[in-house]
């Protein structure tokens, strides 16, 4: 199998190419990941759902449920990203154990990441795996980020539609009133509503989003025990048809270009003699000086 | 695993599917396998109680693991093991190694190894024991891979 046969296996939806192209592109280096990425890129038309909130609320067992009903509208893949460990580097990777019964049953494609330490909520090349289910001939591909905290918010530029979840009990009209993980919902769904104050955390997140402006934003209330109410959910993500090309675009050539300029200065920085006139030097200083220096071989060396 | 350093495949974290192929409920072990693991820099997968062997096969292509690690206490790994092993053939997936670990009986192992199933830890065993054995068979999975695309 090289890359050709792979992009190939991509095509045709086969379960071992596309799992074997995910690894490349998360593990390998970037010649391998920019040819899979063209050989594919202009392939696929589907919905990205992105399912984000805080950890324990019930995202898993949401997608559990909800991704074989969203079968019967099309073919469904499911990324899951699930944080790495900041002292080994390893992970646990435990979405798979609440949804690996329907996803059996259904033959929907799951793959769980790691981050790899990445901040924001989704691994660094979630946009890669994302454009590789897509060519793969998926009609939606569900997106789960890592339990998230107030500012991991990069799922809303990769999903065409953001579904925020939250539990009734994680704070008052104050919490919901914050900026960040509250503003970038296309939907909300409170989960759990069999618990005590779910009604209170409904109305807390229904009155924010009036005073914002959204009042065409739905707050759902479901219950994943019952399977309660999912048909409203369904409902909103199958009628949703807004695409969100430009962002995921504008996000991804950002992040190559960033590493580009990030490779060529690193070897400086890497290499450097941090003698104590060094550190004695702000770091702004120095930052410049390295810059400037690189500044001159380039204009030399490549654009002349 | 720092970022913009370009990455060789064979140095990315080894990942690994634990799972219990059978109807098996002690998962202590597991838990402690799991955890010691991802301390050793792995991506750990969970394939979580009572999967069928074919959910464990599917779970293991969709993740493209290099090791499947499997456990039983209940004294069916002779048969549980192989019909992973089976699955496995019948669907054409030879690049992934299989290790194996629970209550066995010492002279089972010939017969494990022979399906390919290699390690067949017992209770007690230290766990740098289990993790390097791990590491081995990842490396050569990967060295096997990586001839694919060069």
């Amino acid at each position: 199998m090289n890359i050709d046969n792979l992009i190939e296996g991509i095509l045709n939806g086969d379960n071992r190419s596309i799992a074997r192209a995910i690894s490349l592109v998360e593990n390998s280096d970037p010649v391998s990941r920019e040819r899979i990425i063209k050989g594919i890129y202009s392939v696929g038309n589907a919905k990205v759902i992105g399912i984000t909130g805080p950890p324990g609320v019930g995202k898993s067992t949401i997608i559990g449920n909800i991704a074989p009903m969203l079968s019967d509208y099309g073919k469904v893949s499911i990324l899951a990203v699930d944080p790495a460990s900041p002292f080994s580097g390893g992970s646990i990777m435990g979405n798979r154990i609440r949804m690996q019964k329907s996803l059996s049953r259904k033959g929907i494609f799951m793959r769980s990441t790691s981050n790899r330490l990445y901040n924001g909520g989704l691994s660094e090349y979630s946009w890669d795996i994302v454009k590789i289910l897509e060519a793969s001939g998926s009609d939606f591909i569900i997106l789960e980020t890592v339990g998230s905290g107030q500012s991991d918010i990069d799922i809303m530029n990769i999903a065409d539609i953001t579904c925020v979840i939250l539990a009734p009990g994680l704070g008052d009209e104050i919490q919901a009133l914050k900026s960040g993980i509250m503003e970038i919902g296309d939907v909300f769904v409170v989960n759990k509503i069999d618990r005590e104050g779910s009604y209170i955390a409904i109305k807390d997140i229904r009155e924010t989003l009036n005073l914002s402006n959204k009042i065409k934003t739905p707050v759902i209330g479901i219950n994943s025990i019952d399977i309660e109410n999912y048909d409203k959910f369904l409902d909103y993500i199958v009628s949703w048809n807004k695409k969100n090309y430009r962002e995921k675009y504008v996000r991804k050539l950002r992040q190559i270009v960033l590493e580009e300029i990030y490779n060529k200065y690193a070897y400086y920085i890497d290499n450097m003699d941090y003698t104590e006139d060094t550190l004695k030097r702000d770091p702004y200083t120095t930052a410049e000086i390295i810059i400037d220096s690189m500044n001159k071989i380039i204009d030399k060396s490549t654009y002349k | 695993m720092e970022n913009g350093k370009n990455r060789k495949y064979t140095e990315a974290p080894i990942k690994v599917l634990l799972a219990k192929p059978a109807i098996d409920g002690h998962d202590r072990g597991i838990f402690v396998l799991a955890r010691a693991f991802r301390d050793a820099g792995m991506d750990v997968i969970y394939a979580g109680l009572l999967p069928t062997p074919e959910e464990v096969v599917d779970t293991a292509i969709n993740e493209d693991v290099d090791v499947i690690a499997l456990s039983l206490l209940n004294g069916a790994h002779l048969t549980a093991f192989k019909n992973v092993i089976d699955i496995m053939n019948k669907k054409g997936v030879h690049d992934i190694a299989v290790v194996g670990g629970g209550i066995i009986p010492d002279e089972d192992k010939p017969a494990l190894e022979k399906m390919g199933i290699t390690g067949n830890f017992g209770p007690g065993t230290p766990l740098k024991i289990i993790i390097d054995h791990i590491k081995k068979r990842a490396r050569e999975i990967r060295k096997l891979r990586e001839n694919e695309y060069r």
